[in-house]
C-alpha cells in the first residue's frame, strides 16, 4: 500500500517533489489499472463476441435442421399422396376386373346354354329319321320276307342293330344334357327310403341271380329328388351289371356324415377296373370295358358326376381289376329346413 | 282316305314317314277307315272349318278324333289346338297331341288349352306302331263322345 498522497498547506519544494512524484505514481497506477480494465474489457468483449458467434452457428444449425425436417415432412406427404393414388388405382382395377369377371361369366353361361340347347335339338331332331330307318327296314323285312334270302335278312338286321345303337346314344346324349339343364328343386330326402325304392326297381333285372345286398346307414340329405334318384339308379345298376360274372354278387350301399358332407358309397365285388384309368371313369362315352364284355354307352357315370357337381358335391371311385369297385359321392350337408317334408 | 265318307281320324302330321308309319299301324288294326291326313296347321283348320281348298267338303260330322303333331309348318300345333277348343263348332272333338317334343312346357300349354290327351311319339319303331294302334283303338272304339 502506497502512502496516500495528501496536500498540506505550505510545503517546501521537497514536499512538492514528493507530492508530484506520489501523484505521478498514483496516476500511473490508475492508468495501469485502467489498462487492465481495458484488457479485461477487451477480453469480455471478445468472449461476448465468441458467444454471439456460437449462438449464430447454433442458429444456423437449427435452421438447417428445420429445413431438413420440413423436407422430410414434405417427402412423407408426397409418399402418402402416392400411396393414396396407388390405392385408388388398385380399387379401380379391382372394380374393372370384377366387371369383366361378371361379363365373362355371363358370356360363358350363355355359351353353355347355347351348347346345351344345340345338343338337345340335334339329338331330338336325329330321332325322327332314325325312326324312319328303323321302321322302314322292319317293314321291308316283314313285307318282303319271302323275297329275301338269309343273307338279305342278315344285312337288314345289321342295319336295324345299328339304328338301335344310334337311338341309345341319342337317348344318352339327351339324358346327359337334361341332367345339366334343369334347375335343382332341393328337398330333404329320406335316403334309406329312396335307395329301397331304387333297389326294388332294379330287382327284376337280376332275376335268378344270387345277389347279396346290404344296406348300411344312410343319413338324410338335401338334394333334388329326381336327380338323386337318377344317381342311385345309375350306380346301383352298374353294380348289378358288373357283378354278372360272379357266382354270388355282393352289393353294398351306405353312407356317413362327416365334416359338412354326407359321403355315400356303392360297393360291389364285380369286374372292377384298373385304377390307372380312374380319371376316365366319369367322362362322357368313356368305357373301360368292351361292348362284348358289358353293354352300355358310357354315359351313366358322366350323368352321375354332372348331377353331383351341380349340387356342389364330388364323386370318386376305387377299384381293382376283378376285385370289385367302390363308387363314392359326397353331397354338402346343409341343415334340414323345418317345414319341408322328406 | 277321302272326304266323302265320315271322317274317322284326322291326322295332322307334317313328317311324311311318321305319317306313313302311323297310317300303316292303324290300317293293320282296321282303324284307318275314314282317316284323313293333312300336312300342316293351316290345312288342318281349313279342313275343320271348310275353308280354302276344303270349302267344297261335304257336310258331314266332325272327325271322331284329331291326332295332332305340335311341330307344324304355317300354323303351329298349339295354335291349332287353341282354335279348335275355342270354336263352338269344334270344341267337343277329342284332340290327342302326338308329338316328338319332350318339352314339359309344351305339355303344360296343351293341357291349359284343353287337350284331351298328350302322347310322346316313341322313338323306337315297334313302340311307335304299338302306341298309335292303341290310340286308335281307344279313341275310336272305347272312348265315347257326344254326337254332333
Amino acid at each position: 500500500m502506497k502512502p496516500v498522497m495528501t496536500y498540506s498547506g505550505t510545503s517546501t519544494e521537497r514536499d512538492l517533489e514528493i507530492d508530484a512524484r506520489a501523484y505521478a505514481e498514483a496516476m500511473l497506477n490508475i492508468l495501469a489499472d485502467f489498462s487492465e480494465e481495458k484488457t479485461h474489457l477487451h477480453d469480455t468483449q471478445r468472449a461476448i463476441l465468441n458467444i454471439l458467434d456460437d449462438a449464430n452457428d447454433e442458429a444456423a444449425q437449427l435452421r438447417t435442421t428445420q429445413r431438413a425436417m420440413i423436407n422430410i415432412l414434405e417427402d412423407v406427404d408426397a409418399e402418402t399422396n402416392e400411396r393414396k393414388k396407388s390405392e385408388q388405382q388398385v380399387r379401380e382395377l379391382n372394380r374393372s376386373l370384377e366387371a369383366r369377371v361378371v361379363q365373362r361369366t355371363a358370356a360363358l353361361t350363355a355359351a353353355i346354354k347355347d351348347l346345351e340347347g344345340f345338343s338337345y335339338s340335334v339329338s331330338h331332331d336325329l330321332r325322327a329319321p332314325l325312326r324312319a330307318i328303323d321302321g322302314f327296314s322292319r317293314i321291308l323285312l316283314e313285307d318282303y320276307a319271302v323275297k329275301l334270302d338269309d343273307e338279305g335278312r342278315r344285312l337288314m338286321n345289321v342295319v336295324r342293330d345299328n339304328t338301335a345303337k344310334m337311338a341309345r346314344l341319342i337317348d344318352d346324349i339327351l339324358a346327359f344334357t337334361r341332367a345339366g339343364r334343369s334347375e335343382l328343386a332341393l328337398v330333404d330326402n329320406d335316403m334309406a327310403a329312396l335307395v329301397r325304392t331304387c333297389w326294388e326297381e332294379l330287382k327284376p333285372a337280376m332275376g335268378g341271380r344270387q345277389v347279396r345286398y346290404e344296406m348300411g346307414t344312410l343319413p338324410p340329405v338335401r338334394a333334388d329328388r329326381a336327380a338323386l334318384r337318377q344317381v342311385l339308379i345309375n350306380l346301383l345298376s352298374n353294380a348289378v351289371k358288373f357283378t354278372r360274372p360272379r357266382q354270388q354278387a355282393m352289393i353294398e350301399i351306405g353312407g356317413r356324415s362327416e365334416g359338412g358332407e354326407n359321403i355315400y358309397y356303392v360297393k360291389d365285388n364285380g369286374a372292377g377296373f384298373d385304377m390307372q384309368y380312374a380319371h376316365k371313369l366319369f367322362s362322357v362315352f368313356q368305357r373301360l370295358h368292351g361292348q362284348d364284355e358289358f353293354e352300355g354307352t358310357g354315359i351313366g357315370l358322366a350323368i352321375v358326376k354332372r348331377i353331383i357337381d351341380k349340387h356342389g358335391g364330388r364323386v370318386w371311385a376305387e377299384g381293382r381289376i376283378n376285385e370289385g369297385a367302390i363308387f363314392y359321392f359326397a353331397l354338402p350337408n346343409a341343415s334340414l329346413d323345418e317345414g319341408e317334408q322328406p | 282316305m277321302n272326304d266323302e265318307m265320315e271322317v274317322g281320324i284326322l291326322l295332322v302330321e307334317d313328317n311324311q314317314t311318321d305319317a306313313e308309319l302311323a297310317i300303316r299301324a292303324l290300317k293293320k288294326h282296321n282303324l284307318a277307315n275314314g282317316l284323313f291326313w293333312v300336312k300342316d296347321g293351316a290345312e288342318a283348320l281349313d279342313f275343320l272349318f271348310k275353308r280354302g281348298v276344303y270349302a267344297e267338303r261335304m257336310t258331314e260330322p266332325n272327325p271322331c278324333v284329331i291326332l295332332l303333331d305340335l311341330r307344324l309348318p304355317k300354323v303351329d300345333g298349339l295354335e291349332v289346338l287353341r282354335v279348335i277348343k275355342i270354336d263352338e263348332r269344334t270344341k267337343l272333338i277329342p284332340v290327342v297331341v302326338l308329338t316328338s317334343s319332350t318339352q314339359d312346357q309344351d305339355m303344360v300349354e296343351s293341357y291349359k288349352l284343353g287337350v284331351n290327351s298328350f302322347v310322346s311319339k316313341p322313338v323306337e319303331f315297334g313302340a311307335f306302331m304299338k302306341t298309335v294302334a292303341e290310340l286308335g283303338l281307344y279313341w275310336l272304339l272305347i272312348n265315347r263322345k257326344p254326337k254332333q
